[in-house]
């Protein structure tokens, strides 16, 4: 070698040797000499791995074989015993006749780029983690409101819908909310918080807190955003159960005053018709009092219902008997109304336990709100509520279909809610929460069918017999 | 000797219309009932009304929209009205607050206090 080239030789800012075909190192420059030793005489793998055998692969037997140009990643050991992570190049040196002759290995340090990659590496698998497991629902959407990326929580709550619509995937619904905090967010690049009911994939309703944060691109413009949701579903049923309190009498209060007012009327016409010796006043004013104390009783039922978990008072029942009890109380309603009232006992059995009064008030209700239903239905002429009953060896059903105003599925999802009424200010909140709390209770429930302008059937399905273990899901707002 | 006068019961719930109705009845006054507030405002328009007493809660029309639409009507607005409900302090309240609703005569919480009703009845049909 000559001066000049030996001086490049040893200003190689690597480690560079010179192997021969047995991996003698022949030639080093001095960076190899000072890192590594004293070459003379060494295998290769002895030098720089301080190992008794060759590697495998060896870079340099790979050029001796195919004479090409061969990279490899290696971590090799220095005299001082630490270890190097270098990349490694291998080039032929050929002679006179185009024969290999020996390879020239350069081995470039990147311990430090190899220790930053490694931090990066970790770095992004923490944030990876902590996206992963953070216990909340995270996704993110585009400005079409497309999830793009969810977190586990998300997908095993919610599926792994990447692509869809989030309103489709959160709330089964056709069209995004409103408000809609996402796309707020893409207007303004705000954070945005906003409290919602969702509907995870195995229908549990679940109250969450939704936090949409913008994540802006490299030129500054929101690209997606991230919509974090945490589920305050017990914090909801627990504060619920609170203020409900103060609602509940709000209400009842204002139902029993009404009450009041119907027993205070049928006492004057007792009174008065004793004065005056009439009878049909006396029996027109007996008839208020009944009637109304029987309405206080339901109420208050209804509130012990709420308040607690009442024990239903078991009694042998023919399915029968109770349809045409019920359907006795509601026709004169129905004639009023003018909404076509009608029964289908298909049952040749119909025997089952229950408490009565409970069931009774459960299908009435359900029957009023089926009215109601035909009553703001105002795009068609003809109504009809009938009340099906039909059996299986197992279990009774009880179903009241309409054909009023229907409902959609938001609606339809929290009907059974304790407070929420579709009905504005001619509603409590409180019948559908009960009746679905009746017939849980009983070890039964109520299956909901409904489309928004067709009509909703609500079918309360009991067991015959009574159950041994029953539970009440807590339903609330 | 002056004519019966007549008071027009609008409410949703029969017993109520029936209690009312007795109890006027029985004091002199001739009595029309309406079950809402659409067959209220067509009975009040009707002409000879004197008085009316109003339920606020009721399915078809409520008693606002009929108090509103009394107010609006040349031919009904001078008729004294008595509000008779189960929540007439915040409904006097949010009558009150209305810019769109002068108050009625009269408001009534449920159930009513008989004498201090046939009192203000008189002094309104006077």
């Amino acid at each position: 070698m000559d001066t000049i080239h030996e001086t490049y030789f040893n200003a190689m800012p690597c480690y560079v040797t010179v192997q021969d075909r047995d991996f003698h190192i022949i030639d080093a420059n001095e960076k190899f000499i000072k890192r590594f030793g004293d070459f003379r005489g060494r295998y290769c793998y002895q030098v720089y791995k301080q190992q008794p055998e060759k590697c495998d692969p060896c870079p340099v037997e790979r050029t001796f074989a195919d004479g090409r140009q061969h990279r490899s990643e290696e971590i090799v050991r220095t005299l001082d015993g630490r270890d190097v992570s270098v990349i490694v190049y291998t080039t032929p040196i050929r002679n006179g006749n185009g024969e290999i002759t020996s390879v020239m290995e350069m081995s470039t340090n990147i311990t430090e780029l190899k220790v930053l990659q490694n931090q990066l590496a970790d770095s992004r698998k923490k944030y990876h983690l902590l996206f992963e497991e953070v216990p909340c629902f995270i996704s993110m959407q585009d400005r079409d409101l497309r999830i793009v990326e969810a977190n586990r929580l998300h997908r095993e709550a919610f599926g792994t819908y990447y692509g869809c619509k989030c309103y489709e995937v959160y709330k089964h619904r056709d069209k995004a909310c409103h408000p809609c905090m996402v796309q707020q967010t893409f207007i303004d690049g705000e954070i945005h918080h906003h409290e919602e009911v969702v509907t995870d994939r195995h229908g549990r309703r679940i109250n969450v807190m939704v936090t949409t944060a913008p994540v802006l691109n490299g030129s500054g413009e929101v690209e997606t955003v991230i919509e974090m949701s945490a589920d305050i579903t017990q914090i909801r049923q627990l504060q619920s159960k609170l203020s409900s309190v103060g609602m509940i009498i709000s209400t009842i209060s204002h139902d029993l005053k009404g009450l009041l007012n119907g027993m205070d009327g049928g006492i004057y016409l007792v009174n008065t018709g004793m004065e005056k010796d009439n009878k049909d006043r006396i029996d027109r004013g007996w008839e208020m009092v009944l009637r109304n104390v029987d309405r206080i009783r339901g109420t208050v039922l209804d509130i012990l219902y709420y308040a607690k978990d009442r024990e239903p008072e078991w009694t042998a029942l023919n399915a029968k008997d109770v349809a045409e009890e019920v359907f006795g109380i509601i026709k004169p309603k129905a004639a009023k109304s003018k909404v076509r009232c009608e029964r289908q006992i298909d049952i040749t059995d119909g025997h089952f336990e229950a408490d009565a009064k409970a069931v009774r008030s459960l299908l009435i209700n359900l029957m009023d709100n089926a009215f109601d239903a035909c009553r703001v239905d105002t795009k068609k002429n003809d109504h009809a509520v009938v009340l099906n009953v039909s059996e299986t060896p197992e279990a009774v059903t009880f179903a009241v279909k309409d054909n009023g105003i229907g409902m959609n599925q938001e609606v339809r999802e929290k009907a059974f809610t304790l407070f929420f009424s579709s009905k504005g200010a001619g509603g409590t909140g409180l019948g559908l929460f009960i009746a679905n709390k009746i017939a849980q209770s009983h070890g039964g429930n109520i299956v909901v069918e409904s489309a928004p302008g067709e009509g909703t059937s609500l079918a309360v399905t009991m067991p015959k017999k009574r159950p041994e273990n029953i539970e009440v899901t807590e339903i609330e707002k | 000797m002056s004519a019966t006068k007549k008071i027009l019961i609008v409410d949703d719930e029969a017993d109520q219309r029936e209690y009312l109705a007795t109890v006027l009845e029985d004091n002199g006054y001739a009595i029309v009932t309406a079950e809402d507030g659409v067959r209220g405002f067509e009975l009040a328009r009707a002409g000879g009304v004197d008085l009316i007493t109003l339920d606020i809660s009721m399915d078809n029309e409520s008693g606002i929209k009929m108090f509103r639409n009394l107010q609006g009507d040349e031919a009904t607005k001078s008729i004294p009205v008595i509000m008779i409900t189960g929540v007439s302090g915040e409904l006097k309240g949010f009558i009150e607050r209305s810019k769109r609703l002068t108050p009625p005569q009269a408001f009534f919480e449920k159930p009513v206090d008989r004498d201090t009703l046939l009192d203000t009845v008189k002094s309104l049909v006077s």
